[in-house]
């Protein structure tokens, strides 16, 4: 490059730029000879297909093993339900002033239900559904110990530098749905709370990415409290209930890849070295997580605990039910009832699937009802602070098109999933 | 300013004992975040904005920084950068040299480049830039005391100059008066 003075132009051209650079560092930036350390080859273990699927593998099944039993087993069965149900209830039953029929009491203790034309009161916390009941199990006996188990791995997973790695592996398979391999962060972060998730989408790179991610987000990736609940209620359903989520979301991805114009260039990703986590920074995200999950959420779960009680006391669900009825029962082959976690899922996802808690303890519902009601809760609308978020985040056009691949999904997904059960025998 | 996953969250907290998530992996921050800090006896303000590759953002996160970078014309630029990839991170040091703004210059994860057997010259550096040149380890907190109290060096430089210094010191004095002349 010739110099001379007074003839630099600002801003430098690219080239000028780098060529300036490489003389830069030629004087000051010296590299030794690099030695191969154990950690590299970790680093590559992890990456390589061959290596790398059984390690990811192993990594999610302990994640999901201590998933389970640091907060289902540990927890909220060990702990919780037992406080909850033989002692936080019955006294509360006890004491509160009004008693079985009593709209105040129904409100914040018990509802009761009918068996055989008698009001007869819930032995246990999702049954009851009042707010002192019902409202505080869902978050302080279940979902903060999910949410707690989720974290505490999720940072490590973060903080050791995994996150990329697994992007790597699946850059493949994402990129048939039009997305890239990084979109396995968003997509995990999600599996704690689908905000941050939505949020973290800003990193790809076109409109057509981020609308494709935050509608499959939307739809298809139910978060960690909602997750925390589906596992302590029907432990059993969960392999099937991942794996129909997970058809829907590579399989619309799909679809919506092919029918949504634009682009979905490279990216070309960093991968970091491994680290070591600092304990420091786990314990930081853990709190700063988990205070944030109890501020939102609580109030949003007794708030919703409140009008789902209210819409029972005032006739408003019955009737809900009576109208829905036939389009559930006939489309979905799920009974009128599930009409009230479906309301209470506009507000959160976690509170829904404690009402249809109640509603299975009771027998309302088949094992393969209370299935699809759980795939049908997943998909059918992002929970209040979600929608809000994607609101802010998408444009009026990506917003609409995120509604009506939401409705399409519902119905297309929701009929085929009892179309299947049908076949089967099951539904 | 610097590029994803080099470690600016880290920096923010330390400076401001805020709380922002930090996280191995790029792409942890995607909006900014205002922070205080005490300097010299008064208090100055500190954002910690997503990475970015360069001045022209290609995703919503850089459009972030960029935005923050534009509307803060007068404010001192801390540009982090991997001690281990320097050359990138010139690229966007460069740059912001370049409009103009005054700079520190943080060779943070020092340490990797240690392992990795990269020796720096600092000072030497920091002659051909012409503005301070610290080197850090941001998660352990190594140089942070240095950078904070550079922080008042921090000034514009020429880019001209930079070019006429990297070209100087290239091959000896008979290069240079070729350079120069």
């Amino acid at each position: 490059m010739q110099v001379k003075k007074g003839v630099v132009k600002v801003p430098l051209s690219v080239d000028e730029r780098w060529d300036l650079i490489e003389k830069i560092t030629k004087q000051t930036v010296e590299f030794g000879a690099y030695k191969h350390t154990l950690k590299d080859a970790i680093a590559e273990l992890t990456v390589k297909p061959l290596t790398g699927i059984p390690v990811a593998i192993a990594v999610l099944y302990g994640f999901w093993s201590f998933f389970c039993d640091f907060a289902g087993t540990l927890f909220t069965d060990g702990f919780m339900v037992k406080i909850f149900d033989e002692h936080w209830l019955p006294w509360l039953q006890s004491v509160f002033p009004g008693g079985l029929g009593d709209p105040l009491y129904a409100l914040m203790v018990d509802a009761g239900h009918l068996e055989n034309g008698v009001l007869v009161p819930s032995d246990n916390c999702f049954e009851a559904f009042g707010v002192l009941t019902s409202g505080l199990f869902v978050p302080f006996g279940v979902v903060l110990w999910a949410v707690l188990a989720f974290y505490l791995v999720f940072a490590f997973l973060e903080d050791i530098g995994y996150l990329p790695r697994l992007a790597v592996l699946v850059d493949t398979v994402l990129h048939k749905i039009g997305l890239h391999g990084y979109a396995i962060v968003p997509t995990f972060l999600s599996l704690g709370c689908n905000v941050p998730g939505v949020m973290a989408t800003r990193v790809l790179e076109t409109r057509k990415q981020r609308f494709l991610m935050i509608t499959l987000l939307g739809i298809f990736i139910p978060c960690g409290a909602q997750i925390g609940i589906m596992q302590d209620l029907v432990p059993e359903l969960m392999g099937w209930i991942f794996l129909t989520l997970a058809i829907g979301y590579l399989g619309f991805g799909y679809i919506l890849n092919k029918i949504v114009p634009g682009e979905s260039p490279e990216i070309i990703m960093d991968v970091p070295p491994y680290r070591m986590p600092a304990l420091r920074n786990i314990a930081r995200k853990l709190w700063i997580r988990t205070s944030r999950f109890l501020l939102v959420a609580v109030p949003f779960v007794l708030l919703g605990c409140l009008i789902v009680g209210l819409m029972y006391l005032t006739g408003a669900m019955d009737w809900l039910a009576s109208v829905l009825g036939p389009l559930l029962m006939v489309w979905f082959g799920v009974p009128k009832e599930a009409v009230a976690p479906l309301i209470a899922g506009f507000l959160r996802k976690d509170l829904a699937v404690g009402v249809l808690g109640g509603l299975m303890e009771r027998g309302v519902m088949t094992h393969f009802q209370v299935f699809t009601s759980v795939v049908l809760l997943s998909i059918y609308f992002p929970c209040l602070a979600t929608f809000a978020l994607m609101l802010k985040e998408e444009n009026w056009k990506e917003f609409l098109g995120s509604l009506a691949s939401l409705v399409v999904v519902v119905f297309v997904y929701g009929g085929l999933i009892h179309l299947v059960g049908l076949m089967l025998g099951v539904a | 300013m610097g590029h994803p996953n080099v470690g600016k969250s880290v920096f923010f907290n330390r400076l401001t004992g805020a709380k922002v998530f930090e996280s191995n992996y790029p792409g942890t921050t995607v909006d900014f975040m205002k922070g205080w800090m005490r300097l010299g006896g008064e208090d100055v303000e500190l954002i910690d904005v997503p990475g970015t590759f360069s001045l022209e953002p290609k995703d919503k996160a850089e459009e972030v920084a960029v935005k923050m970078l534009t509307e803060n014309k007068d404010s001192v630029v801390v540009c982090v950068l991997d001690a281990s990839k320097v050359e990138r991170g010139l690229y966007l040091a460069l740059e912001i040299i370049e409009r103009g703004y005054p700079v520190v210059v943080a060779l943070n994860m020092w340490d990797v480049a240690e392992d990795k057997n990269i020796r720096i010259d600092v000072e030497k550096l920091e002659r051909i830039l012409g503005v301070p040149v610290v080197p850090t380890t941001a998660i352990s907190g190594e140089g942070f005391k240095e950078l904070v109290s550079k922080l008042k060096e921090a000034r514009p430089a020429k880019i001209e100059e930079i070019i006429e210094r990297a070209g100087a010191g290239k091959e000896g004095g008979g290069e240079s008066a070729a350079v120069s002349g």
